[in-house]
This record gives C-alpha cells, sequence and structure tokens, in this order.
C-alpha cells in the first residue's frame, strides 16, 4: 500500500477544486480550458487510484478515454478560440456578449 | 526501495502538483501558468508511475505534456495578447468561484471521516454517506500480486472496451473535422 486509500482521492479532490476555481474565476478564455484540463487531469488520478485499489484494469481503461476526450476538447475549443478571434480580438470573455443571442 | 521512502515521494509528488495547479491558475502571464501546467503534468505522470499504471504515465506525458501542452502555448503565440498582463486576472465573483472549488475537498474530506466513524463503530456499508470507501479500503488489504499491469489494459481495451475504444476514435474523428469546419473562413470554400 503506497499511500492511505483516501489520500489519492483527496488529491484528486483537491485537484477538481483548484480547477472548478480557474474555470469560474479567470477571464482569459484561454485559462478557462486549461483549467478545465485540470480537471479532467484530477478525474484521471481518482480513476487510477481506484483502478489500484480495486486490482482491475477498468479504471485506467476509463482514464484513457478521458484524455482522448480532453485532446478533442482541446482541438474544438482552440478552434473556437480561433473562429472568436477573428471577430473580436484578444482572449477575454467579458466582452463575448453578443453570443447570448 | 524501501516503503517508507515510497511514501515520501508520493507525498511530494502530490504536495508538488497542488502547488503548481495553484499557481497556474493565479499567475497573471498566461505562458508562466502554461509552464505551470507543465509541471502538474509531469507530476501527475509521476503519482500514475507510484500507481501502478506505467502505461498512463507514458501517455500522460506524451499526450498531455507533449501534444495537448504545445497546442495551447502555440495558440497563446498565435493569438498575441499584449495587454494580457494588464487586465484583471479574476473576474468580481472570485470568492464565489473560490467557495465552489473549496466545496469538493470539503465534501470528500466529510466522506471519508464519515467512512472511518462506520468502520470504526457500526457494520460497514449501512450508513447513507461514504459507506463505497470502505470495502474498496479494505479489498487492498487483501489484495495479492498488484494487476493493471500493460498486458491487462491491452487484454481490457481490445476486448470486453473493444466497443469505447472505438467510439474514442470516432470522437477524435469529430472533434478534427468541428474543428477544422470552425477555424475555416466564412466564405472561403463554401
Amino acid at each position: 500500500m503506497i499511500a492511505p486509500p483516501g489520500m489519492v482521492l483527496g488529491l484528486s479532490a483537491v485537484l477538481f477544486g483548484i480547477g472548478v476555481f480557474g474555470f469560474l474565476a479567470r477571464r482569459n478564455i484561454i485559462l478557462m480550458f486549461v483549467s478545465a484540463e485540470i480537471m479532467l487531469n484530477a478525474v484521471n488520478v481518482s480513476l487510477v487510484g481506484f483502478s489500484q485499489q480495486l486490482g482491475e484494469p477498468r479504471g485506467q481503461v476509463l482514464a484513457l478515454c478521458v484524455i482522448a476526450v480532453a485532446a478533442a476538447e482541446a482541438g474544438v475549443g482552440l478552434g473556437l478560440v480561433i473562429a472568436l478571434n477573428r471577430n473580436k480580438p484578444g482572449a477575454g470573455v467579458g466582452e463575448l456578449t453578443e453570443l447570448k443571442w | 526501495m524501501t516503503l517508507l521512502s515510497v511514501q515520501a515521494i508520493f507525498y511530494y509528488m502530490a504536495a508538488a502538483s497542488v502547488a503548481s495547479a495553484l499557481l497556474a491558475v493565479t499567475r497573471k502571464s498566461p505562458v508562466h501558468s502554461m509552464l505551470w501546467v507543465l509541471a502538474l503534468f509531469l507530476h501527475v505522470a509521476g503519482i500514475f508511475l507510484l500507481l501502478g499504471a506505467e502505461f498512463l504515465a507514458a501517455v500522460q506525458i506524451i499526450v498531455y505534456a507533449g501534444a495537448i501542452l504545445i497546442f495551447y502555448l502555440f495558440f497563446l503565440m498565435l493569438l498575441d495578447l499584449p495587454d494580457e498582463v494588464a487586465r484583471p486576472r479574476f473576474g468580481t465573483h472570485w470568492p464565489l468561484a473560490a467557495a465552489a472549488g473549496l466545496s469538493f475537498p470539503v465534501l470528500v474530506w466529510l466522506a471519508q471521516v464519515r467512512t472511518l466513524y462506520l468502520v470504526g463503530t457500526g457494520p460497514v456499508g449501512s450508513g447513507p454517506v461514504g459507506a463505497g470507501l470502505a470495502p474498496a479500503a479494505r479489498r487492498l488489504a487483501a489484495e495479492g500480486p498488484p494487476r493493471g499491469s500493460l498486458r491487462d489494459i491491452g487484454e481490457a481495451l481490445f476486448g470486453p472496451f473493444a466497443l469505447p475504444f472505438e467510439m474514442a476514435s470516432l470522437v477524435l474523428l469529430a472533434a478534427i473535422v468541428g474543428a477544422v469546419v470552425l477555424a475555416r473562413r466564412r466564405g472561403a470554400g463554401s
């Protein structure tokens, strides 16, 4: 046993909370995406921790799928940033008010 | 390596990843944030190694630190953000965001305290909260040689999880097509 069983879960929750804070508080759209990556990574930590505790490879398979989804999210999200940047330069989300309607 | 030194390495990795994540979301310069996220990804890969997930550690370094993060850095340099450092980095509602972020560790802490209480006094699994953690902790002690090696993952990926594995490739294909459609200059292709 490398760590107390709750330690990995606690670490994952702390990282996820930091990601939530970054996503909600930052005003730069790229840093918001990066905070989402931090959250996905936190979920991966907890999946691998459960996989090790239960002695099963299923958690790692799920973490692999999460990594694929993270890569897809990066591609689509940054494509959106390019499309937005063409209309209005800059990466702040405060000015993007016409997306409401 | 003795158990104690492995535990010391684990705690170092955990503390360093939390610190670099905090620095990543609070730095003013976006490039500095990216570099701290890189440090976070490398430390998380180390945690994966300690937890016996060698394949995922390699994927973490190659895909996350090598591909996705470099992608983000390219974007930062493409966008040319000269006034980014001058403007406020947080919105005015950041205390609410901090409260939302703090609620996750508090929830897990409550669940674990409750679980320890249940294990200590009553029958395990009788309580409504946190009962799922205790059986996992007990099974770990009874577990024999560690599983979850590369061979196990490969057999799972191409055996019972073949369909989800192919779905991941479909997701990536959809992302490629979507990125091309979104980023195409309007009126150039159609």
